[in-house]
Protein backbone atom coordinates (compact mmCIF):
# COMPACT_ATOMS: atom_id res chain seq x y z
CA UNK A 1 0.00 0.00 0.00
CA UNK A 2 1.36 3.42 -1.05
CA UNK A 3 2.52 6.05 1.80
CA UNK A 4 -0.17 7.62 2.98
CA UNK A 5 -0.52 11.03 4.96
CA UNK A 6 -3.53 13.23 7.18
CA UNK A 7 -3.21 16.53 7.35
CA UNK A 8 -4.80 18.08 10.63
CA UNK A 9 -5.59 21.63 9.27
CA UNK A 10 -6.00 23.71 12.45
CA UNK A 11 -7.16 26.42 11.18
CA UNK A 12 -10.90 24.61 10.52
CA UNK A 13 -10.66 22.61 13.90
CA UNK A 14 -13.62 23.82 15.52
CA UNK A 15 -12.28 21.61 19.26
CA UNK A 16 -16.23 19.69 18.80
CA UNK A 17 -13.87 16.70 19.82
CA UNK A 18 -15.76 14.26 17.76
CA UNK A 19 -12.74 12.98 16.41
CA UNK A 20 -11.78 12.10 19.95
CA UNK A 21 -15.56 10.03 20.45
CA UNK A 22 -15.28 8.31 16.74
CA UNK A 23 -11.72 7.40 18.29
CA UNK A 24 -13.00 5.55 21.41
CA UNK A 25 -16.13 3.94 19.03
CA UNK A 26 -13.95 2.25 16.61
CA UNK A 27 -11.19 1.18 19.10
CA UNK A 28 -14.32 0.07 21.70
CA UNK A 29 -12.06 1.71 24.11
CA UNK A 30 -13.71 2.59 27.52
CA UNK A 31 -14.49 6.10 28.65
CA UNK A 32 -12.67 7.94 31.05
CA UNK A 33 -13.64 10.83 33.58
CA UNK A 34 -12.88 14.00 31.83
CA UNK A 35 -12.47 17.35 33.37
CA UNK A 36 -11.60 21.19 32.31
CA UNK A 37 -7.66 21.15 32.48
CA UNK A 38 -7.37 24.37 30.70
CA UNK A 39 -10.13 26.11 28.85
CA UNK A 40 -12.13 23.36 26.63
CA UNK A 41 -9.65 20.87 27.00
CA UNK A 42 -11.08 17.56 28.71
CA UNK A 43 -8.00 15.60 28.82
CA UNK A 44 -4.29 16.48 30.60
CA UNK A 45 -2.99 13.57 28.34
CA UNK A 46 -2.72 10.25 26.44
CA UNK A 47 -3.62 7.52 28.66
CA UNK A 48 -4.32 3.82 27.85
CA UNK A 49 -7.70 4.39 27.08
CA UNK A 50 -7.61 7.38 24.88
CA UNK A 51 -5.49 7.59 22.01
CA UNK A 52 -6.59 11.10 20.48
CA UNK A 53 -7.82 14.36 22.76
CA UNK A 54 -7.57 17.92 21.98
CA UNK A 55 -5.73 20.45 23.35
CA UNK A 56 -6.99 24.29 23.87
CA UNK A 57 -4.56 26.87 23.94
CA UNK A 58 -6.03 30.56 24.46
CA UNK A 59 -3.88 33.06 22.72
CA UNK A 60 -4.91 36.53 23.11
CA UNK A 61 -3.70 39.41 20.56
CA UNK A 62 -5.20 43.30 20.24
CA UNK A 63 -7.84 42.52 22.85
CA UNK A 64 -9.11 38.97 20.61
CA UNK A 65 -8.94 35.42 22.00
CA UNK A 66 -8.20 32.51 19.30
CA UNK A 67 -7.98 29.07 20.46
CA UNK A 68 -4.94 27.29 19.21
CA UNK A 69 -6.34 23.85 18.81
CA UNK A 70 -4.78 20.76 17.83
CA UNK A 71 -5.93 17.07 17.72
CA UNK A 72 -3.27 14.84 19.68
CA UNK A 73 -2.83 11.74 18.69
CA UNK A 74 0.70 9.47 17.66
CA UNK A 75 2.33 11.00 14.84
CA UNK A 76 3.09 7.85 13.21
CA UNK A 77 6.96 8.68 12.34
CA UNK A 78 8.92 7.58 9.37
CA UNK A 79 11.61 6.74 11.68
CA UNK A 80 9.92 5.63 15.26
CA UNK A 81 11.93 6.32 18.13
CA UNK A 82 9.66 2.96 20.17
CA UNK A 83 9.92 1.01 17.14
CA UNK A 84 13.76 0.90 17.70
CA UNK A 85 13.37 1.15 21.85
CA UNK A 86 11.02 -1.67 21.84
CA UNK A 87 12.74 -4.49 23.55
CA UNK A 88 10.03 -7.70 22.00
CA UNK A 89 9.69 -6.19 18.04
CA UNK A 90 6.31 -5.87 19.27
CA UNK A 91 6.31 -2.33 17.13
CA UNK A 92 6.40 -2.17 13.33
CA UNK A 93 5.34 -0.06 10.54
CA UNK A 94 2.95 -0.37 7.68
CA UNK A 95 4.05 0.31 4.50
CA UNK A 96 1.53 3.15 4.61
CA UNK A 97 3.45 4.81 6.89
CA UNK A 98 1.43 3.42 10.85
CA UNK A 99 3.02 2.60 13.67
CA UNK A 100 1.46 -0.44 14.94
CA UNK A 101 1.92 -2.18 18.88
CA UNK A 102 1.21 -6.08 18.75
CA UNK A 103 -0.45 -6.25 21.58
CA UNK A 104 0.66 -10.07 21.78
CA UNK A 105 4.11 -9.36 21.83
CA UNK A 106 4.50 -6.51 24.27
CA UNK A 107 4.96 -6.71 27.40
CA UNK A 108 5.09 -3.52 28.58
CA UNK A 109 8.25 -2.58 29.46
CA UNK A 110 7.28 0.66 28.87
CA UNK A 111 10.63 1.46 26.76
CA UNK A 112 8.82 3.07 23.84
CA UNK A 113 6.82 5.44 25.85
CA UNK A 114 9.96 6.38 27.35
CA UNK A 115 11.80 7.46 24.07
CA UNK A 116 8.99 9.06 22.48
CA UNK A 117 9.67 12.71 21.58
CA UNK A 118 5.91 13.40 22.12
CA UNK A 119 4.97 11.03 25.03
CA UNK A 120 2.39 9.39 22.78
CA UNK A 121 2.35 5.28 23.69
CA UNK A 122 1.05 4.69 27.44
CA UNK A 123 1.05 1.49 29.30
CA UNK A 124 -1.66 -0.06 30.66
CA UNK A 125 -0.70 -1.26 34.32
CA UNK A 126 -3.13 -3.42 34.77
CA UNK A 127 -2.44 -5.32 31.53
CA UNK A 128 0.80 -4.36 30.92
CA UNK A 129 0.71 -3.47 27.42
CA UNK A 130 1.41 -0.06 25.95
CA UNK A 131 -1.15 1.60 24.00
CA UNK A 132 -1.71 4.21 21.12
CA UNK A 133 -3.40 5.29 18.50
CA UNK A 134 -3.90 2.66 15.99
CA UNK A 135 -4.12 4.53 12.80
CA UNK A 136 -6.79 2.63 12.48
CA UNK A 137 -5.27 -0.08 10.41
CA UNK A 138 -7.86 -2.36 10.32
CA UNK A 139 -10.11 0.24 8.45
CA UNK A 140 -7.25 1.86 6.70
CA UNK A 141 -6.30 -1.42 4.61
CA UNK A 142 -9.50 -1.84 3.55
CA UNK A 143 -9.35 1.46 1.94
CA UNK A 144 -11.48 3.48 4.36
CA UNK A 145 -10.16 6.40 6.11
CA UNK A 146 -9.07 6.32 9.73
CA UNK A 147 -12.31 6.62 12.03
CA UNK A 148 -11.64 10.50 13.40
CA UNK A 149 -11.06 11.86 9.54
CA UNK A 150 -14.08 9.82 8.90
CA UNK A 151 -15.90 11.71 11.33
CA UNK A 152 -14.76 15.27 11.23
CA UNK A 153 -17.13 17.62 10.39
CA UNK A 154 -15.50 21.01 9.76
CA UNK A 155 -13.27 19.17 7.37
CA UNK A 156 -10.33 19.75 9.42
CA UNK A 157 -9.02 16.07 8.86
CA UNK A 158 -8.22 14.78 5.52
CA UNK A 159 -6.30 11.78 4.10
CA UNK A 160 -4.54 10.18 1.04
CA UNK A 161 -1.69 8.96 -0.86
CA UNK A 162 1.48 11.12 0.30
CA UNK A 163 1.91 12.80 -2.52
CA UNK A 164 -1.56 14.65 -3.19
CA UNK A 165 -2.06 15.56 0.39
CA UNK A 166 1.41 17.04 0.45
CA UNK A 167 0.20 19.30 -2.04
CA UNK A 168 -2.97 20.23 -0.58
CA UNK A 169 -0.90 20.89 2.81
CA UNK A 170 1.00 23.15 1.08
CA UNK A 171 -1.34 25.28 -1.17
CA UNK A 172 -3.54 25.12 2.04
CA UNK A 173 -0.57 26.79 4.18
CA UNK A 174 -0.49 29.14 1.64
CA UNK A 175 -3.70 30.31 1.80
CA UNK A 176 -3.94 30.08 5.85
CA UNK A 177 -0.65 32.21 6.01
CA UNK A 178 -2.14 34.87 5.30
CA UNK A 179 -4.59 35.11 7.91
CA UNK A 180 -1.78 33.81 10.62
CA UNK A 181 1.95 34.65 8.90
CA UNK A 182 3.38 32.53 11.92
CA UNK A 183 1.79 29.21 10.06
CA UNK A 184 3.72 26.48 9.56
CA UNK A 185 3.45 22.59 8.27
CA UNK A 186 4.25 20.45 11.28
CA UNK A 187 5.88 16.65 10.85
CA UNK A 188 8.18 17.98 8.20
CA UNK A 189 11.18 17.89 10.60
CA UNK A 190 12.69 14.78 12.69
CA UNK A 191 11.61 11.32 12.90
CA UNK A 192 12.52 11.52 9.22
CA UNK A 193 8.78 13.22 8.57
CA UNK A 194 5.43 12.39 10.51
CA UNK A 195 2.28 10.70 9.06
CA UNK A 196 0.10 12.92 10.50
CA UNK A 197 1.62 16.69 9.74
CA UNK A 198 -0.37 19.74 10.78
CA UNK A 199 -1.54 23.23 9.41
CA UNK A 200 -0.06 24.77 12.98
CA UNK A 201 -1.50 28.61 13.03
CA UNK A 202 1.94 29.48 15.50
CA UNK A 203 4.82 28.09 16.53
CA UNK A 204 5.04 24.63 17.37
CA UNK A 205 6.43 25.90 20.94
CA UNK A 206 3.12 27.86 21.04
CA UNK A 207 0.92 24.17 21.22
CA UNK A 208 4.03 23.23 23.50
CA UNK A 209 5.29 20.87 20.62
CA UNK A 210 9.16 20.10 20.34
CA UNK A 211 10.67 22.41 17.22
CA UNK A 212 12.99 19.61 16.17
CA UNK A 213 11.84 16.41 17.76
CA UNK A 214 14.36 13.51 17.55
CA UNK A 215 15.37 10.38 18.37
CA UNK A 216 17.54 10.99 21.95
CA UNK A 217 20.99 10.34 21.97
CA UNK A 218 21.08 7.46 24.70
CA UNK A 219 18.96 5.09 22.24
CA UNK A 220 21.61 5.36 19.76
CA UNK A 221 24.32 4.81 22.13
CA UNK A 222 22.44 2.23 24.26
CA UNK A 223 20.98 -0.56 20.25
CA UNK A 224 23.98 0.14 18.19
CA UNK A 225 26.69 1.13 20.15
CA UNK A 226 26.90 -0.32 24.17
CA UNK A 227 24.40 -3.33 22.84
CA UNK A 228 27.05 -4.52 19.91
CA UNK A 229 30.08 -4.11 21.59
CA UNK A 230 28.88 -5.37 24.85
CA UNK A 231 27.61 -8.92 22.61
CA UNK A 232 30.80 -9.24 21.32
CA UNK A 233 33.28 -8.45 24.73
CA UNK A 234 30.98 -11.28 26.25
CA UNK A 235 31.31 -13.47 23.57
CA UNK A 236 35.12 -12.94 23.44
CA UNK A 237 35.26 -13.54 27.16
CA UNK A 238 33.58 -16.84 26.51
CA UNK A 239 35.83 -18.04 23.96
CA UNK A 240 38.61 -17.24 25.90
CA UNK A 241 37.56 -19.52 28.69
CA UNK A 242 36.99 -22.13 26.25
CA UNK A 243 40.24 -21.40 24.99
CA UNK A 244 42.00 -21.53 28.66
CA UNK A 245 40.03 -25.14 29.77
CA UNK A 246 41.47 -26.85 26.16
CA UNK A 247 44.50 -25.91 27.16
CA UNK A 248 44.62 -26.64 30.03
CA UNK A 249 43.37 -29.72 29.70
CA UNK A 250 45.89 -30.74 26.53
CA UNK A 251 49.08 -29.41 28.36
CA UNK A 252 47.97 -32.06 31.22
CA UNK A 253 47.61 -29.52 33.83
CA UNK A 254 44.80 -31.26 35.41
CA UNK A 255 46.85 -34.46 36.65
CA UNK A 256 49.22 -31.98 37.84
CA UNK A 257 49.46 -31.46 41.73
CA UNK A 258 47.82 -27.99 41.80
CA UNK A 259 50.18 -26.64 44.70
CA UNK A 260 53.25 -27.50 43.16
CA UNK A 261 53.23 -24.01 41.46
CA UNK A 262 55.12 -21.68 43.23
CA UNK A 263 54.64 -18.74 41.55
CA UNK A 264 56.80 -16.14 43.68
CA UNK A 265 59.76 -14.56 41.96
CA UNK A 266 62.56 -14.98 43.30
CA UNK A 267 64.23 -12.38 45.58
CA UNK A 268 66.51 -10.79 43.22
CA UNK A 269 63.78 -10.89 40.95
CA UNK A 270 61.67 -8.63 42.89
CA UNK A 271 61.95 -4.96 42.95
CA UNK B 1 44.84 -6.37 55.70
CA UNK B 2 42.57 -9.09 57.03
CA UNK B 3 43.82 -11.40 59.50
CA UNK B 4 42.85 -14.61 60.98
CA UNK B 5 40.02 -13.99 63.45
CA UNK B 6 41.49 -14.72 66.94
CA UNK B 7 38.58 -17.44 68.02
CA UNK B 8 37.84 -19.34 64.55
CA UNK B 9 38.98 -22.50 64.84
CA UNK B 10 42.64 -23.76 63.82
CA UNK B 11 42.79 -26.80 61.04
CA UNK B 12 45.46 -28.57 60.65
CA UNK B 13 47.39 -27.61 57.22
CA UNK B 14 44.52 -24.97 56.39
CA UNK B 15 44.17 -21.54 56.67
CA UNK B 16 40.91 -19.74 57.50
CA UNK B 17 40.41 -17.14 54.00
CA UNK B 18 36.71 -15.81 54.21
CA UNK B 19 34.98 -15.44 57.37
CA UNK B 20 31.16 -16.32 57.90
CA UNK B 21 30.30 -12.91 56.80
CA UNK B 22 32.15 -12.65 53.80
CA UNK B 23 30.97 -15.79 52.30
CA UNK B 24 27.94 -14.60 52.87
CA UNK B 25 27.71 -11.70 51.23
CA UNK B 26 29.47 -13.71 48.36
CA UNK B 27 26.76 -16.69 47.67
CA UNK B 28 23.86 -14.19 48.00
CA UNK B 29 25.65 -11.88 45.35
CA UNK B 30 25.56 -14.98 43.57
CA UNK B 31 22.16 -16.27 43.54
CA UNK B 32 20.58 -12.66 43.30
CA UNK B 33 22.94 -11.84 40.59
CA UNK B 34 21.86 -15.15 39.33
CA UNK B 35 18.43 -14.75 39.42
CA UNK B 36 18.25 -11.12 37.96
CA UNK B 37 20.50 -11.99 35.23
CA UNK B 38 18.04 -14.98 34.19
CA UNK B 39 14.47 -12.88 35.11
CA UNK B 40 16.53 -9.19 33.94
CA UNK B 41 17.59 -10.88 30.26
CA UNK B 42 14.28 -12.23 29.18
CA UNK B 43 12.60 -8.32 29.32
CA UNK B 44 15.34 -6.90 27.60
CA UNK B 45 16.55 -9.53 24.84
CA UNK B 46 13.98 -12.03 22.62
CA UNK B 47 16.69 -14.19 22.61
CA UNK B 48 16.33 -14.97 26.00
CA UNK B 49 12.66 -14.97 26.87
CA UNK B 50 12.01 -17.94 26.75
CA UNK B 51 14.28 -18.12 29.99
CA UNK B 52 11.51 -16.59 31.85
CA UNK B 53 9.37 -19.92 31.73
CA UNK B 54 11.72 -20.94 34.15
CA UNK B 55 10.36 -19.07 36.31
CA UNK B 56 7.04 -18.78 35.36
CA UNK B 57 6.74 -16.16 32.73
CA UNK B 58 6.91 -11.95 32.46
CA UNK B 59 4.52 -11.03 35.16
CA UNK B 60 6.40 -12.96 37.67
CA UNK B 61 9.78 -12.57 36.32
CA UNK B 62 8.89 -8.79 36.85
CA UNK B 63 8.34 -9.28 40.32
CA UNK B 64 11.11 -11.46 40.84
CA UNK B 65 13.75 -9.10 39.36
CA UNK B 66 12.38 -6.54 41.93
CA UNK B 67 12.38 -8.79 44.96
CA UNK B 68 15.70 -9.55 44.05
CA UNK B 69 17.23 -6.25 43.47
CA UNK B 70 16.21 -5.53 47.01
CA UNK B 71 17.94 -8.62 48.18
CA UNK B 72 20.86 -7.65 46.45
CA UNK B 73 21.42 -4.11 47.95
CA UNK B 74 19.77 -4.80 51.25
CA UNK B 75 21.77 -7.74 52.19
CA UNK B 76 25.17 -7.02 50.64
CA UNK B 77 25.30 -3.67 52.21
CA UNK B 78 23.91 -5.10 55.41
CA UNK B 79 26.83 -6.91 55.61
CA UNK B 80 29.38 -3.55 55.65
CA UNK B 81 27.79 -2.94 59.39
CA UNK B 82 26.33 -6.35 60.77
CA UNK B 83 28.55 -9.83 60.20
CA UNK B 84 32.11 -8.81 60.16
CA UNK B 85 32.09 -5.70 58.58
CA UNK B 86 35.78 -5.20 59.16
CA UNK B 87 36.46 -7.98 56.93
CA UNK B 88 33.91 -6.04 54.09
CA UNK B 89 35.58 -2.59 54.28
CA UNK B 90 39.19 -4.28 54.02
CA UNK B 91 38.05 -5.71 50.81
CA UNK B 92 36.54 -2.26 49.53
CA UNK B 93 39.49 -0.48 50.67
CA UNK B 94 42.16 -2.61 49.18
CA UNK B 95 40.05 -3.01 45.36
CA UNK B 96 40.77 0.41 44.98
CA UNK B 97 44.93 0.01 46.46
CA UNK B 98 46.82 -1.25 43.47
CA UNK B 99 50.46 -2.02 44.16
CA UNK B 100 53.66 -2.73 42.38
CA UNK B 101 53.18 -6.54 42.63
CA UNK B 102 49.28 -6.60 41.90
CA UNK B 103 50.20 -4.76 38.35
CA UNK B 104 53.06 -7.31 38.34
CA UNK B 105 50.37 -9.74 38.72
CA UNK B 106 48.05 -8.69 36.60
CA UNK B 107 51.00 -8.02 33.61
CA UNK B 108 51.46 -12.16 34.32
CA UNK B 109 48.31 -13.21 34.68
CA UNK B 110 47.11 -13.77 31.19
CA UNK B 111 49.76 -16.74 30.99
CA UNK B 112 48.49 -18.24 33.49
CA UNK B 113 44.97 -18.08 32.46
CA UNK B 114 45.92 -20.01 29.40
CA UNK B 115 47.60 -22.90 31.33
CA UNK B 116 51.15 -21.20 31.51
CA UNK B 117 53.03 -20.67 34.36
CA UNK B 118 53.38 -17.31 35.60
CA UNK B 119 55.46 -15.73 37.70
CA UNK B 120 54.76 -12.40 40.05
CA UNK B 121 55.55 -11.50 43.17
CA UNK B 122 53.93 -12.44 46.46
CA UNK B 123 49.97 -11.28 46.81
CA UNK B 124 48.14 -9.78 49.37
CA UNK B 125 44.86 -11.56 50.70
CA UNK B 126 43.66 -10.16 47.01
CA UNK B 127 45.76 -10.33 44.23
CA UNK B 128 46.09 -8.29 41.30
CA UNK B 129 43.39 -9.97 38.91
CA UNK B 130 41.13 -10.30 41.94
CA UNK B 131 41.05 -6.55 42.38
CA UNK B 132 40.30 -6.24 38.79
CA UNK B 133 37.13 -9.02 39.17
CA UNK B 134 36.10 -7.16 42.62
CA UNK B 135 36.29 -3.19 41.13
CA UNK B 136 34.43 -4.46 38.09
CA UNK B 137 31.78 -6.31 40.62
CA UNK B 138 31.97 -3.34 43.24
CA UNK B 139 31.62 -0.51 39.97
CA UNK B 140 29.18 -2.66 38.35
CA UNK B 141 27.08 -2.88 41.33
CA UNK B 142 26.91 0.56 41.60
CA UNK B 143 26.19 1.36 38.28
CA UNK B 144 23.50 -1.07 37.80
CA UNK B 145 22.21 -0.65 41.14
CA UNK B 146 21.73 3.89 40.69
CA UNK B 147 20.27 2.66 37.43
CA UNK B 148 17.82 0.17 38.10
CA UNK B 149 16.25 2.41 40.62
CA UNK B 150 15.34 5.07 37.87
CA UNK B 151 14.02 2.40 36.02
CA UNK B 152 12.05 1.19 38.74
CA UNK B 153 10.50 4.64 39.11
CA UNK B 154 10.73 6.32 35.86
CA UNK B 155 8.02 9.14 36.49
CA UNK B 156 9.74 10.49 39.43
CA UNK B 157 13.14 10.78 37.71
CA UNK B 158 13.31 13.27 34.74
CA UNK B 159 12.32 11.61 31.18
CA UNK B 160 16.49 12.68 30.31
CA UNK B 161 17.33 10.82 33.02
CA UNK B 162 15.57 7.44 32.63
CA UNK B 163 16.72 7.67 28.88
CA UNK B 164 20.40 7.28 30.23
CA UNK B 165 19.62 4.92 32.93
CA UNK B 166 18.91 1.87 30.10
CA UNK B 167 22.30 2.04 28.17
CA UNK B 168 23.91 2.12 31.82
CA UNK B 169 22.04 -0.48 32.98
CA UNK B 170 22.77 -2.66 29.98
CA UNK B 171 26.35 -1.55 30.23
CA UNK B 172 26.43 -2.64 33.69
CA UNK B 173 25.16 -6.12 32.84
CA UNK B 174 27.37 -6.45 30.02
CA UNK B 175 30.80 -5.28 32.28
CA UNK B 176 29.73 -7.82 34.93
CA UNK B 177 28.39 -10.98 32.93
CA UNK B 178 32.45 -10.43 31.44
CA UNK B 179 33.73 -10.59 34.81
CA UNK B 180 31.61 -13.01 35.85
CA UNK B 181 32.94 -15.54 32.81
CA UNK B 182 36.24 -15.06 33.89
CA UNK B 183 35.58 -15.55 37.41
CA UNK B 184 33.37 -18.46 36.88
CA UNK B 185 36.51 -20.03 35.10
CA UNK B 186 39.18 -19.66 37.50
CA UNK B 187 36.82 -20.52 40.66
CA UNK B 188 35.65 -24.02 38.94
CA UNK B 189 38.22 -25.17 35.96
CA UNK B 190 40.83 -23.83 36.24
CA UNK B 191 43.37 -26.49 37.65
CA UNK B 192 46.07 -24.07 39.69
CA UNK B 193 42.94 -21.68 40.56
CA UNK B 194 40.18 -23.53 41.55
CA UNK B 195 40.98 -25.14 44.84
CA UNK B 196 40.07 -21.14 46.08
CA UNK B 197 36.61 -22.30 45.90
CA UNK B 198 37.26 -24.21 48.70
CA UNK B 199 37.42 -20.97 50.80
CA UNK B 200 34.37 -19.96 49.29
CA UNK B 201 32.92 -22.62 50.57
CA UNK B 202 33.81 -23.48 53.79
CA UNK B 203 35.79 -20.61 55.03
CA UNK B 204 39.58 -22.47 54.61
CA UNK B 205 42.20 -23.27 52.11
CA UNK B 206 44.99 -25.52 52.29
CA UNK B 207 48.28 -23.75 53.82
CA UNK B 208 50.16 -24.95 50.54
CA UNK B 209 47.89 -22.85 48.14
CA UNK B 210 47.90 -19.53 50.32
CA UNK B 211 51.44 -19.78 50.06
CA UNK B 212 51.57 -20.10 46.50
CA UNK B 213 49.01 -17.54 45.17
CA UNK B 214 48.78 -15.03 48.25
CA UNK B 215 52.25 -15.54 50.29
CA UNK B 216 52.04 -11.79 51.54
CA UNK B 217 49.00 -12.13 53.31
CA UNK B 218 50.03 -15.86 54.09
CA UNK B 219 53.22 -14.24 56.24
CA UNK B 220 51.10 -11.97 57.46
CA UNK B 221 48.47 -14.59 58.99
CA UNK B 222 51.23 -16.48 60.13
CA UNK B 223 52.69 -13.45 62.17
CA UNK B 224 49.50 -12.62 63.51
CA UNK B 225 49.32 -16.13 64.92
CA UNK B 226 52.63 -16.04 67.10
Amino acid sequence: MAKKMILVDGSKCTGCKACSAACKEWNDLPTEKTSLVKSYQSMAGFTPNTYTYVTFEEKYENNNMHWLMRKAQCFHCEDPSCLKACSSSAISKTDSGFVVIDQDKCIGCGYCAQYCPFHVPKVDESTKKANKCTGCVARVENNLSPSCVAICQPGALSYGDYDAMMATAQARLAEVKKKFPNANLYGQNGQAGTTYRYILLDAPAAYGLPENPSTDLSLYLWKDIIRPIGKIVMGGAAAAVVAGVVINAVKGNYQKEPFEDHHQMKKEEKM
Amino acid sequence: MAVQKPNSPRVPGKILRFTKGERLSHWVHVVSFFVLLLTGWGILSEFFRPTLMIFGGVDVSRILHRVFAVIFVVVIVAMFFVKDPKYHWEWLRSAFRFTKADIQHIMAFPKEFFGGHANYPAQGKFSGGEKINSLITILGSAFIILSGFIMWFPQVFPDQLVRIAYPVHDLAMFMMVTALMGHLYLALLHPVSRVALEGMVKGYVPEKFAQAHHAAWYEEVKEQEK
